[in-house]
C-alpha cells in the first residue's frame, strides 16, 4: 500500500516535470547554439540616460543600457559639443548594466542642458534637462529640512484631519455611512492619481523595456493581494487580540495612505533635486492641503469607538512619516524604476483599503450600496480631492 | 508592526540597490579641452586617436599625391593611368569607438588625390565592387559621356574607363554622382582632383585638406566634422611645418547637409585662389567661406615658430573635430630670425 502510494506520488512529480523538459528542448531549439531559425533582422541597441547630475565643475550622466544586445560607450557630449569623459567602471555595458559618464565640464546654473551618448555603431542618445541645478548632497541641514517638510506635508495636516473625529462622532448613521463613503472616493482618487503619476514616470525616464504600464499593472496587482491577504487576516484576528474590526480598518487606511504619501514624498524631494522651487513649493502646500482630508479617511471608521485618542495618534504618524522617508529618497537617491515601484506599491496599497472599506458599508448599512448617503458621500469625495489636487 | 517593519525593509531594499554599481581600480588621468586635469577609477572616453591605433592614417593622406602611370602619346601628350575601385561594405573606426560604413574608393575616405598636368590625358579605370551601383562624376571639363551621371556602373564588378583632357587648371572634387546622391556622398564616395598649370606653381610644402563631415546615426546632421575625416586628428598630431617655407593646402568642402562651411588660420593670412583657376589671388585673408563643393588653394608662411591652431570659425564644426595645429618649427636651412623660443 505505501509502496504503490510512493510510486503514484513518484509519477506525479514526473508527470508535472515531463512539460518542463519539453519547454527547455524548444527553447534550446529556437535560441540554442547552431539554430539559425530565428536569425532575422538586426536588433538595434538602444540606452537610457537615466540620471543626471550636476555637481562641482562635472556632469554626471547615469547610463543604462536598456536595448536587446551588449553597447560601449564611446563618446560624450553636452549641448551637441564633444567632451572628454570619463567612464566608471567602464565603457562596456550588458543587457541592463549601468555605467556612470563623468564629463567635466564648467556648467552654469538654471541654464537649460542637453546631454549626449554615442556608442559603438555611431548612435547619439539625448536626454534633455530643463535647468542646471547642483546635486543635492545628504547634508544634516537638508535631511532635517526635508523632515521638517515632511512633517508639514504629511503628519500636521493628517493630524487635522483627525480633529473631525468628534464632529463625525456626534452624527447620525446616515451621515456617517455618508463620510465613509467619502473616505472612499478620496481614496478612490487617490489611487487613481498614484496610478496616473507612476504610468507618467515610467513614460517619461523609464526605458522602454522596462515595459512601464505592465511593471504597474503588476506590482500594483501583487500590492493590492498582499494587503488584502495581511488585512483580512488582521480583521478576522482582531477579535482575539483586542482590537475591534472598526480600528483594524482604520489601521489598514493608515497603512494605504501611507503608501500613498510616500509617493508625495518622493515627488517633493525629486523636485527639490532637480531644483523646480516654484513648483516644488506648490507642491508643499498642494499636499498638505489634501492631505487634511486623509485625515478624515482615517478617523471615518474609529468615529463610533471610544479611547481612541493614542490610536489615532499612531495612526496619524503611520500615514504622515513616510512623506519624509519619501523625501530623503527622492532627493538623495532618486531612479524612475523605485519610483514607478513605490507609487504603484501605494496605488494597490489605496485600492485594498477602498474596496474594504465599501465591504463594511455594505455589511453595516443592510447590504446596500446604492443608498443616497453612500453614493454622495462617494461622489463628495472625489470631487472634494479634484478641487484639492488643483492647487498641485 | 511587522508587516511595516517588512514592508520598509523592503523599500530601502529596493530603493538603495540601483545605486550598488560602483567598482573601483587603478586610476587614470585625462586633459579636458580647457586642460584641466581630471582622474578617473574607470575608462577615458576621448576621440583622440594615438598614431598606431587610427586606420585611416590622416598625416598620409594630407600630403599623397597620386599622379598615376604616366606614358606618352605619338604627339608627346603625357597620358596618367588610374585604378580606382569603390567598394561599400567597409566598416571604419572613424572616432576612437566608433564604427561606421564607409563607402570608399581605393579603400579610403577620402579617396586618393588624383594629379595630372593641364592637357594631360587623365585615364581612369573605375571598378565597382561595392554592392550598389556607383560612377565617377570629375568636376571639371570634360565630355557629356565621361561625366560619371548617365552611365552608372553596376556593382559586384562593373567597369567604367574615364578618359578626359585633364582641366581647367585648379583644384577640383570628384564623387559618385549615383542616386541618392546625398547617401552616396556622405558615406564617403569622394575625393580631389588637382590639375597643375603647365608652368609650374612656385614650390612649396603642399597638401590637400578635404573638410567632411559624418553622419553616423543617418538623421541627415552631421555628428562628426572633420579635415580629412578623422575627427580632432591634427589637434592631437600637429601638421609639422617650417618657418618662412611657403605653404600651399588645396581644399575641397565636401560636407553635408550644413550649408556651408569655413577655414580660419590663427596667426596668419594666406592668399586664397578660388578654385585654384587663376595664378593671381582673389583675397587675403584669415577666413573664407565654402558652400558645398566650393574650393580653391591657400598659401600662406609663418614668420614666427610656434603651434597655430586652423579651424572652422562655425565652431560648432570646430568643436566637433574640424580642428587642427600647424607646427611651425624653425626653419634651419634658411637662417631665419628666430623670433619666440
Amino acid at each position: 500500500m505505501e509502496l504503490s502510494n510512493k510510486s503514484s506520488k513518484g509519477k506525479m512529480i514526473v508527470s508535472g516535470v515531463i512539460p518542463f523538459v519539453f519547454l527547455v528542448i524548444l527553447i534550446a531549439y529556437i535560441f540554442g547554439p547552431g539554430s539559425d531559425l530565428l536569425d532575422l533582422g538586426t536588433p538595434l541597441p538602444e540606452i537610457t540616460l537615466e540620471k543626471v547630475d550636476f555637481i562641482d565643475s562635472e556632469i554626471q550622466i547615469t547610463v543604462r543600457n536598456t536595448g536587446p544586445i551588449p553597447v560601449e560607450v564611446a563618446m560624450a557630449d553636452i549641448n551637441d559639443r564633444i567632451q572628454p569623459a570619463a567612464v566608471e567602471p567602464d565603457r562596456f555595458l550588458e543587457r541592463y548594466e549601468t555605467t556612470l559618464v563623468r564629463i567635466p565640464f564648467e556648467w552654469n546654473e538654471a541654464e537649460p542642458y542637453r546631454v549626449g551618448i554615442t556608442i559603438e555603431d555611431g548612435t547619439r542618445f539625448e536626454k534633455e534637462i530643463e535647468a542646471a541645478a547642483p546635486a543635492l548632497e545628504p547634508t544634516v541641514d537638508l535631511v532635517v529640512f526635508f523632515a521638517i517638510i515632511g512633517t508639514y506635508v504629511g503628519i500636521v495636516p493628517v493630524m487635522i484631519g483627525l480633529l473631525w473625529l468628534p464632529f463625525i462622532k456626534k452624527i447620525s448613521k446616515q451621515k456617517y455611512h455618508f463620510f465613509l463613503a467619502l473616505t472612499a472616493g478620496l481614496l478612490l482618487f487617490l489611487g487613481i492619481d498614484s496610478v496616473e503619476e507612476a504610468l507618467e514616470v515610467s513614460k517619461e525616464n523609464l526605458a522602454g523595456s522596462f515595459n512601464g504600464a505592465l511593471l504597474v499593472a503588476t506590482v500594483l496587482v501583487a500590492s493590492f493581494l498582499g494587503l488584502y491577504y495581511a488585512g483580512e487576516k488582521l480583521v478576522n484576528r482582531a477579535k482575539s487580540s483586542g482590537i475591534t474590526k472598526p480600528v483594524a480598518i482604520a489601521l489598514m487606511i493608515s497603512i494605504g495612505i501611507g503608501l500613498h504619501n510616500f509617493g508625495e514624498g518622493l515627488a517633493i524631494g525629486a523636485a527639490v533635486g532637480l531644483g523646480s522651487i516654484a513648483f516644488s513649493t506648490f507642491l508643499i502646500v498642494g499636499f498638505a492641503l489634501h492631505n487634511t482630508t486623509e485625515g478624515i479617511a482615517i478617523a471615518s471608521p474609529m468615529s463610533r469607538e471610544k479611547k481612541v485618542i493614542r490610536k489615532l495618534a499612531v495612526m496619524g504618524i503611520i500615514a504622515g512619516v513616510p512623506v519624509i522617508f519619501g523625501a530623503w529618497i527622492g532627493g538623495f537617491v532618486y531612479s524612475p524604476f523605485t519610483s514607478v515601484v513605490f507609487l504603484s506599491i501605494g496605488a494597490g496599497a489605496i485600492f485594498q483599503v477602498v474596496i474594504t472599506i465599501l465591504k463594511w458599508v455594505r455589511e453595516e448599512g443592510d447590504k446596500n450600496l446604492s443608498s443616497a448617503a453612500v453614493s454622495s458621500g462617494f461622489v463628495v469625495g472625489m470631487v472634494v480631492m479634484y478641487l484639492t489636487s488643483i492647487l498641485v | 508592526m511587522i508587516l511595516l517593519l517588512s514592508l520598509v525593509l523592503a523599500f530601502s531594499a529596493i530603493a538603495i540597490l540601483p545605486t550598488f554599481s560602483e567598482a573601483q581600480s587603478a586610476s587614470k588621468t585625462f586633459v579636458t579641452h580647457s586642460g584641466a586635469i581630471i582622474q578617473t577609477s574607470g575608462e577615458v572616453i576621448d576621440p583622440l586617436y594615438t598614431a598606431s591605433t587610427v586606420e585611416f592614417d590622416p598625416m598620409v593622406y594630407l600630403r599623397d599625391f597620386n599622379y598615376g602611370q604616366v606614358s606618352q602619346l605619338p604627339d608627346g601628350t603625357t597620358v596618367r593611368e588610374f585604378t580606382i575601385v569603390a567598394e561599400d561594405d567597409k566598416i571604419m573606426e572613424v572616432s576612437p569607438g566608433i564604427f561606421y560604413n564607409v563607402w570608399t574608393f581605393n579603400g579610403t575616405v577620402p579617396g586618393p588625390t588624383i594629379r595630372a598636368t593641364e592637357g594631360d590625358i587623365v585615364r581612369v579605370k573605375f571598378i565597382n565592387n561595392g554592392e550598389k551601383e556607383h560612377t565617377m562624376h570629375f568636376h571639371g571639363i570634360h565630355p557629356a559621356g565621361m561625366d560619371g551621371v548617365f552611365e552608372p556602373v553596376g556593382g559586384n564588378g562593373g567597369q567604367f574607363v574615364y578618359e578626359f583632357e585633364a582641366g581647367p587648371v585648379g583644384v577640383h572634387p570628384y564623387h559618385c554622382h549615383v542616386m541618392p546622391l546625398e547617401e552616396h556622398i556622405v558615406h564617403g564616395l569622394y575625393g580631389v582632383f588637382i590639375v597643375d598649370p603647365k608652368e609650374k606653381r612656385p614650390s612649396a610644402d603642399e597638401m590637400v585638406m578635404v573638410l567632411n563631415g559624418l553622419d553616423t546615426d543617418f538623421d541627415t546632421e552631421n555628428n562628426f566634422y572633420a579635415a580629412n575625416t578623422i575627427p580632432f586628428y591634427y589637434q592631437h598630431h600637429p601638421i609639422q611645418i617650417k618657418t618662412n617655407e611657403l605653404i600651399r593646402v588645396y581644399v575641397v568642402n565636401m560636407v553635408e547637409f550644413d550649408p556651408i562651411n569655413n577655414l580660419h588660420l590663427h596667426g596668419n593670412l594666406y592668399h586664397y585662389y578660388p578654385t585654384g583657376t587663376d595664378t593671381v589671388p582673389s583675397f587675403y585673408t584669415d577666413m573664407i567661406t565654402l558652400s558645398q563643393t566650393e574650393r580653391g588653394i591657400m598659401e600662406f608662411k609663418y614668420d614666427y615658430p610656434g603651434k597655430y591652431l586652423f579651424h572652422a570659425h562655425k565652431v560648432e564644426f570646430s568643436e566637433k573635430g574640424w580642428v587642427g595645429i600647424f607646427m611651425v618649427n624653425e626653419n634651419q636651412d634658411k637662417g631665419s630670425e628666430g623670433y619666440g623660443t
